[in-house]
């Protein structure tokens, strides 16, 4: 198993490699950079820089060297854990993702609960009840919910209950209000959960359909296997045959899709990021994308990288660990 | 539960026979497909039942179809090739008969339809035939251009604008059957070319394995891990902005294959360690024939399946990209286009965000119960009678 861990984390960094290359070469060869942008005159209009202060910044940004070599520099650079400085603004990059990341993380992590524990039910409660009713039922309300389009939801969603000209009970935009910074801590929170509750409530229902998709095939087929019907055959409740002997081996797969929903859930953060206005990852992502702000997209394409890997990786091991008939051995 | 019936013979069926059967059982699938087929008419037809151009006008002793000049090449095509793709699964026993020769024809009528459209221009007519004089005259249903601007701004769904008009006083009913084309085309073809890409990376790496896998394999995780949407954002972002709809089709399908591809090469792991196309190369039988008369055939209903599902996800990422300001370009209708412009004018014109999403919702319901009721069909594992 250790060699089996090792030999997977060896195999992260030919890929790490792969997927910042392509990145940075993407940036590099794109039209437009940050010198150009931040410049303005041309096409973007403002105040022209002179010639001088362009070719200073070229030089800064290291525009002036072939695209290779410039990725060879970055890639030394990260190596000794050192992101470099954001274009825009010259904070370090570190640091602007850092202010970003727990949005996002609380975003997504609250999502991935909440679908969980909504889903995991109803997928075996359908499964249960295969063809009948409440199986039909379960499939067409998830089944629609899952093809809303997360953002048609939110405008829907807003327009309903925040703002508007109907129902005023939550915040349209953003993370906090105005005078969060005059409130008292539970007050704070308060208001912190409320902005959030409307961004959860679209990222949730969405991934709500894939896992209790994945719950009522998995049950389905466990089952159908040979072990539930001996386990029916020697006379046990039905009770105990179901959530002693069937479940717990669908719940195998069901676990390990969690890394499968982690690229779409930080997709989906950043659509509900842009719609609601939330100061997070996917909004970074956005700017710097804008202002070709190469530095702050290969850090944050890093992290979403090694989240996404890692993700992958905790699912595999997940799989040995809760069915010891696998092995990687 | 029900006995099998004993009109048909449940033990000479085809497999192929068998997976019709099992989907025409399930009602949600059966509707599904029903309502493609639908929206695909519409999307055909959009010209005729929304233009302000009539079909025919009759004046001064004159018969004239106004609307005809005026279509431009995508609604060609659609009026055309949906009509000839019913056409091919009616013939379809013919065309099994005689494949080359069908194959010949069918390359030939593609070919001159194509040629036709690149010769003729449409003609730019901004006027409109709602309001002239004529002894008869058939308007289509909705009497609005999809960009025509009209004088009425923001005015609520009523008896003269079905679902209302946008910011520049356009029909939004317009603009929905319009964009049907744009949202069907993009995702039959987007996901046409994540097919192509998807079948033959994971099939040539699951049939040759070795260095050609272990390649594909980090290419397929190296895609994997940028989240899709952050992916297509950066290329259509970074590139020069063409927006046109072929850009947009193939950067949805060349992003969107790794799915298929992990799938087509885990069967083609399993296919190619059973015994039959080691019996097919026994009897002489080389490495294409092999890959594309025995494994292709048997892994094709996973693909197919996955490749409805994929149809969905396209047309939600066009929409999704269009709503974020980097798909279709401003005049072309385009659902998710509205929605966008429905997030600025959010507070009060609710009929700018229902209508599209109810058609992106009706659209996805219908394609992802397809692929469900095929998934269902296809599955062996999951017993069905």
């Amino acid at each position: 198993m250790t060699t089996y861990i090792f030999r997977r984390v060896l195999l992260l960094i030919p890929t790490l490699f792969g997927i910042t290359l392509l990145t940075f070469l993407l940036i590099r060869y794109s039209p437009g950079n940050a010198a150009l942008l931040k410049g303005g005159g041309g096409e973007s209009g403002g105040k022209a820089m002179t010639a001088e202060v362009r070719e200073q910044m070229i030089k800064l940004y290291d525009l002036d060297k072939p695209p290779l070599t410039a990725y060879a520099l970055w890639l030394g650079k990260s190596l000794r854990l050192n992101l470099g400085d954001s274009v825009v603004d010259h904070r370090p990059v570190a640091r602007k993702i850092g202010e970003r990341l727990p949005l996002t993380m609380s975003l997504a992590g609250s999502a991935l609960a909440l679908s969980y524990l909504i889903a995991i039910p109803l997928g075996i409660a359908a499964a249960l009840r295969r063809g009948q009713p409440l199986d039909r039922a379960i499939s067409f309300v998830v089944f629609v919910l899952y093809s809303i389009p997360t953002f048609a939801a939110a405008l829907l969603l807003i327009l309903l209950v925040a703002g508007g000209d109907y129902l005023n009970l939550l915040p349209m935009y953003g993370a906090s209000s105005i005078n969060a910074s005059d409130m008292g801590p539970f007050a704070w929170l308060w208001d912190r959960v409320l902005h959030m509750i409307l961004p959860v409530v679209c990222l949730t229902y969405a991934s709500l359909a894939s896992i209790s998709r994945y719950s009522r095939v998995s049950m389905l087929e466990a089952l159908g296997q040979d072990f539930v019907r001996t386990a029916r055959a020697k006379g046990l409740p039905e009770r105990l045959v179901i959530f002693r002997h069937a479940l717990r081996n669908a719940l195998i797969p069901i676990i390990t899709i969690f890394a499968l929903e982690m690229p779409a859930l930080i997709g989906g953060a950043v659509i509900l990021e842009s719609i609601f206005s939330l100061p997070g990852m996917g909004q970074l992502m956005f700017q710097s994308i804008d202002a070709r702000d190469t530095p702050v997209i290969m850090g944050i394409t890093v992290l979403a990288a090694i989240v996404t890997l890692l993700s992958y990786l905790a699912a595999d091991i997940l799989y040995v660990v809760v069915d010891p008939r696998i092995s990687y051995e | 539960m029900n006995e099998p019936e004993s009109s048909h013979d449940i033990y000479s069926e085809s497999y192929t026979q068998r997976i019709w059967r099992l989907f025409q059982a399930d009602s949600f699938a059966r509707n599904g497909l029903r309502t493609v087929i639908v929206l695909f008419a519409i999307a055909a037809l959009a010209p005729f039942l929304a233009n302000s151009h009539a079909i025919i006008r009759v004046a001064d002793g004159r018969v004239s179809f106004p609307i005809f000049p005026t279509l431009e090449a995508i609604e060609w095509r659609f009026l055309l090739y949906v009509p000839l793709a019913g056409m091919i699964y009616l013939l379809r026993k013919v065309i099994f008969r005689r494949p080359l020769a069908c194959l010949l024809i069918l390359a030939g009528v593609i070919a001159g339809i194509e040629i036709a459209l690149a010769l003729t221009h449409p003609v730019n007519d901004p006027t409109n035939d709602r309001d002239r004089a004529a002894t008869f005259k058939l308007m289509p249903p909705i009497p609005y251009s999809p960009i025509e601007s009209t004088p009425d701004q923001f005015v609520g769904p009523s008896w003269k604008h079905l679902c209302g008009t946008d910011s520049t006083g356009r029909d939004i009913a317009a603009r929905l059957l319009h964009g049907a084309r744009t949202s069907l085309a993009i995702g039959f073809i987007a996901q046409s070319i994540a097919l192509l890409v998807g079948v033959s990376l994971g099939g040539l790496a699951g049939y040759y394995r070795g260095w050609f896998d272990i390649g594909v394999c980090r290419f397929i995780e190296i895609m994997d891990c940028f989240p899709p949407l952050l992916l297509i954002l950066a290329i259509m972002g970074l590139s020069p902005s063409q927006n046109n709809m072929f850009y947009i089709m193939a950067v949805i399908g060349l992003t969107s294959w790794t799915g298929l591809a992990r799938l087509v090469r885990g069967e083609f792991l399993r296919l190619s360690s059973l015994a039959f196309p080691q019996a097919a190369r026994a009897l002489g039988a080389g490495d294409s024939r092999v890959i594309i008369r025995h494994l292709l055939p048997n892994a094709l209903g996973p693909i197919l399946v996955s490749a409805t599902f994929g149809v969905a996800s396209a047309i939600l990422l066009e929409s999704s990209l269009s709503f974020l300001g980097f798909g279709m370009q401003a005049p072309t209708p385009s659902w998710g286009d509205i929605l966008s412009d429905a997030r600025r004018y959010i507070d009060f014109a609710w009929w700018l965000a229902f209508f599209p999403g109810i058609a992106i919702l009706i659209t996805l319901v219908s394609y992802n119960f397809v692929g469900e009721g095929l998934r269902d069909a296809v599955d062996p594992r999951l017993k069905v009678k």
